[in-house]
């Protein structure tokens, strides 16, 4: 591959993609390490390319889905309809030299087609299967229809954002979604790195309620030793609270449970700003939780220390609480992002020429550096069916059968 | 079940990392088969000994953690304080028989030690060696400091997380922690495993943990880039969906999460409803025109769901082919019966706690299943074990240690 650069490590690694709006991102990780990645598409063409939001708002364009772009990135479209017998053909001869196949299917949908996990692994005992589906592969929900939301829902994640009465509310991107593959590629990678050595590939299942059970932080084990239902943080004075500033919001951690040395810091950051009542935070009271808990406590701080941070944009209080070393950070929107100057200092923004759109996207960087390897972002998405040819060649079919194949409408090309 | 034992049997991982990110990473590659062996002391334990909940709400001592315990079983403790010379003669004996060396310390901790990647690399050369810094190693914000919270308010994540015309919330933990952060730092180091089959030599992987976790969240910026516009707070709906969000029923704080996409979904959702006329309305005959009304949609929804059973509306709305599910708090998950078919909960018994509940990782092997074997350990409780077994020390030289405070 890039001779001059570091080594490409996956670049002896194939995978197949058969995900849609769930499960692209697994396979994502590995290309961004160099693994040759095909993605899969159904004659219909992957359901993410129709979901919002679009670039330049083109809604009608199947080319334009930002999710499908950069969830997509440097892998190659190959598009056949394996509800026909010549591409399930197609299909397994492709799975002869594929190492690692992840699907987002619904449960028992591969089978009905005949193509089971175990046909293909008496085609290829090195596979390895990674299926990524809302509640596993088996189980008592193995049928249940699930989205992102539901996932959420289930595994106990949702509950925790809100407090009180308060409904919870949402954390954006997916994130169900986001962690079942996350863990798929995790997941991928171990059984890889098990076939490599022993010849053993197997099939390995993901479920997205299961992967939210991983973000519960402490709240199952708060229900075990303890028997309470807790829900999410933010009420405690200085404990990660957010706070309203000149131009947004800022969230400050000026203490963890009984830590004095942090606290002590930020209410001498509060002296030298001649914050007004200033003295209150001197208090020994405020290292005890169960003060900052109070609603005396909350209003209390919100009173004195908003007085101070109203004055000020976001990206101001975040140099002077670093400065103080108390760990204040701004909430920052997508704009804040690309101007953040720690991010354009790392280059970390990856700007992409789409020639079929017209213009330029701006993408999330290397997720890692290493010491002798390289992440790259590599080409952009592929269009519908861009390397159906391609793919087929390699697998030996001739220029007719292609031919006669797009005819008949078993592939796209 | 393989005949070759469990996926990750024989690594050994060299583990300085303490809270959040780093013990959760080791956490998956011991449950996968690594010899975990953590490096605290009482002079610097994991802090997360500290936090709460604690078994029967007593917090004396370093043993009643449950927030420490689910990230550390399965993992082996010795205690050494690094801050005598002597103990980093045992840190040296130890990479020289580990594979991997993770910390998530502020940057440059370890080589205050003697311990960066150029030292570590001279002692055992196919060591992986993992650094979770904040923001990257260099950079003018490399040495700002920040928790979980901060992260998720850093990349993005915050701001959007919050119902429109309101305060922001957020996801209520440190997310970034438990999941981003995680993840990219195993898929790295097994990238960088993989690579060493081939070449024989470790190297480092270097985490950005705010870089990791802007990968999974990418929109933001994308759209502000493409289309000038920021993504605000959305509650619970979904540019995709309508309607989509929690809507109540009877019971306290119950809520029904409900997604409803396409037209077929939203045909399926009218019958399961019964065909109320204010579904017919044009307001709502297509997606665009309900993704419009969506607040008044929501009402209609939230006026049909909340006299009515979460558990019964739930099964209705699957049998009629809707995406629906129970906004579960923790006691709900831990009783789910689908998670506990799966063994996705497990009770480990622990000397000072006695049975105490753990979750295995999401990720079912069909050959090398994952192994919930032992509880966390005690701070120090494999030192002698570790030392005289493992590292080849003799009774004689163990007793020095620790009569030099080593071991403490």
């Amino acid at each position: 591959m890039d001779g001059e650069q570091k080594n490409s490590p996956l670049s002896d690694v194939k995978v197949l993609d058969f995900t849609g709006e769930l499960g692209p991102y697994a396979a994502k990780m590995y290309a961004g390490l160099g693994a040759e990645v095909i993605h899969l598409e159904p004659i219909t063409g992957d359901p993410l390319r129709k979901k919002r939001p679009f670039y330049k708002e083109e809604e009608d364009n199947m080319e334009a889905s930002l999710q499908f772009l950069y969830y997509n990135g440097n892998k190659k479209s190959l598009v056949v309809d394996l509800n026909k017998e010549e591409g399930k053909q197609i299909f397994l001869r492709l799975i002869e030299s594929i190492d690692i196949f992840m699907e987002s299917c619904v449960p028992g949908y591969l089978d009905s087609l005949g193509l089971s996990y175990e046909r293909l692994k008496g085609i290829n005992p090195k596979l390895v299967q990674t299926s990524i589906t809302p509640y596993g592969s088996t189980g008592p929900y193995e049928d249940y229809p699930g989205s992102d939301l539901t996932c959420s829902a289930m595994g106990g994640f949702l509950y925790l954002a809100g407090v009180g009465n308060d409904k919870p509310v949402r954390a954006c991107d997916n994130q169900a979604y986001r962690m079942a593959e996350a863990y798929a590629s995790v997941g991928s990678s171990i059984a890889l790195l098990h076939a490599r050595r022993t010849g053993q590939g197997q099939f390995v299942d993901v479920s997205a309620m299961e992967s939210v059970g991983m973000a519960l932080e402490n709240a199952a084990q708060y229900w075990d030793l303890e028997g309470v239902i807790r829900r999410g943080r933010g009420k405690e004075a200085g404990v990660g609270t957010i706070h309203p500033c000149k131009d947004g919001y800022i969230v400050v951690a000026a203490t963890m449970g009984k830590n004095k040395i942090m606290w002590d810091m930020f209410a001498k950051w509060m002296k030298n700003e001649n914050v007004e009542e200033w003295e209150v935070f001197e208090d020994p009271k405020w290292i005890d939780p169960s003060y900052r808990e109070s609603e005396e406590g909350y209003a209390t701080f919100c009173r004195i220390f908003q007085r101070f941070t109203i004055k000020y944009d976001k990206a101001v209080l975040y140099e002077k609480g670093q400065a103080h070393r108390v760990a204040l950070t701004p909430l920052n929107n997508g704009k804040d992002l690309l101007e953040n100057p720690q991010l354009k200092y790392r280059k970390f923004w990856q700007t992409i020429e789409h020639e079929n759109l017209g213009g330029e996207i701006t993408y999330p960087g290397a997720p890692y550096e290493f010491g002798e390897m390289e992440w790259r972002f590599g080409l952009p998405a592929p269009k519908f069916g861009e390397h159906t040819v391609q793919v087929l060649e390699e697998l030996n079919y001739s220029k007719d059968d292609i031919e006669a194949f797009s005819k008949e409408g078993i592939i796209h090309v | 079940m393989s005949d070759f034992g469990k996926a990750l049997e024989g690594l050994v991982v060299c583990d300085f990392s303490w809270v959040g990110a780093g013990p959760i990473t080791t956490n998956v590659l011991g449950q996968c088969g690594a010899e975990i062996i953590k490096i605290e002391s009482t002079k610097r334990p994991d802090i997360l000994r500290r936090g709460g909940p604690f078994k029967d709400g007593i917090s004396e001592g370093f043993e009643r953690s449950g927030y420490f315990a689910n990230r550390n079983p399965n993992k082996k403790c010795i205690s050494l304080n690094m801050n005598l010379p002597q103990a980093r003669e045992v840190a040296i004996r130890l990479i020289e028989k580990s594979d991997i060396v993770i910390n998530n310390f502020r940057v440059g901790q370890m080589e205050k030690w003697n311990l960066g990647w150029e030292d570590i690399k001279k002692i055992n050369p196919r060591i992986i060696f993992v650094t979770m810094s904040l923001q990257g190693t260099d950079g003018p914000h490399k040495s700002y400091m920040g928790f979980g919270v901060n992260l998720n308010a850093l990349c993005g994540l915050t701001i959007q997380a919050g119902n429109p015309g309101e305060m922001p919330f957020g996801t209520g933990t440190n997310y970034t922690d438990h999941v981003m952060v995680p993840s990219h730092t195993l898929f790295g180091i097994m990238a960088a495993l993989l690579q060493r089959e081939k070449t024989g030599l470790g190297q480092t992987v270097a985490i950005s943990q705010l870089e990791s976790a802007i990968a999974m969240k990418p929109l933001d910026s994308m759209v502000y880039a493409s289309n000038g516009k920021n993504l605000g707070p959305m509650g619970c709906s979904d540019l995709n969906a309508a309607p989509h969000g929690v809507y109540e029923t009877l019971g306290y704080r119950k809520w029904l999460a409900i997604a409803v996409s396409t037209d077929d979904e939203w045909v399926r959702f009218k019958k399961v409803m019964e065909n109320p006329s204010w579904a017919e309305d044009e307001k709502f005959a297509t997606f665009s025109s309900r993704k419009e009304n969506e607040d008044e949609l929501n009402a209609y929804v939230e006026a049909w769901t909340k006299d009515k059973y979460a558990t019964k509306l739930m099964k209705q709305l699957l049998a009629g082919g809707v995406k629906a599910g129970l906004v579960n708090d923790a006691r709900a998950a831990v009783e789910d019966e689908d998670l506990i078919e799966r063994n996705f909960w497990s009770y480990l018994d622990h000397p000072e706690v006695g049975l105490t509940l753990y979750n295995r990782v999401p990720i079912m092997f069909s050959e090398t299943p994952c192994e919930m074997k032992t509880a966390a350990p005690l701070l120090g409780e494999h030192t002698d074990e570790v030392l005289t077994g493992f590292l080849g020390y003799t009774n004689e030289e163990l007793a020095q240690l620790k009569a030099e405070d080593v071991l403490t």
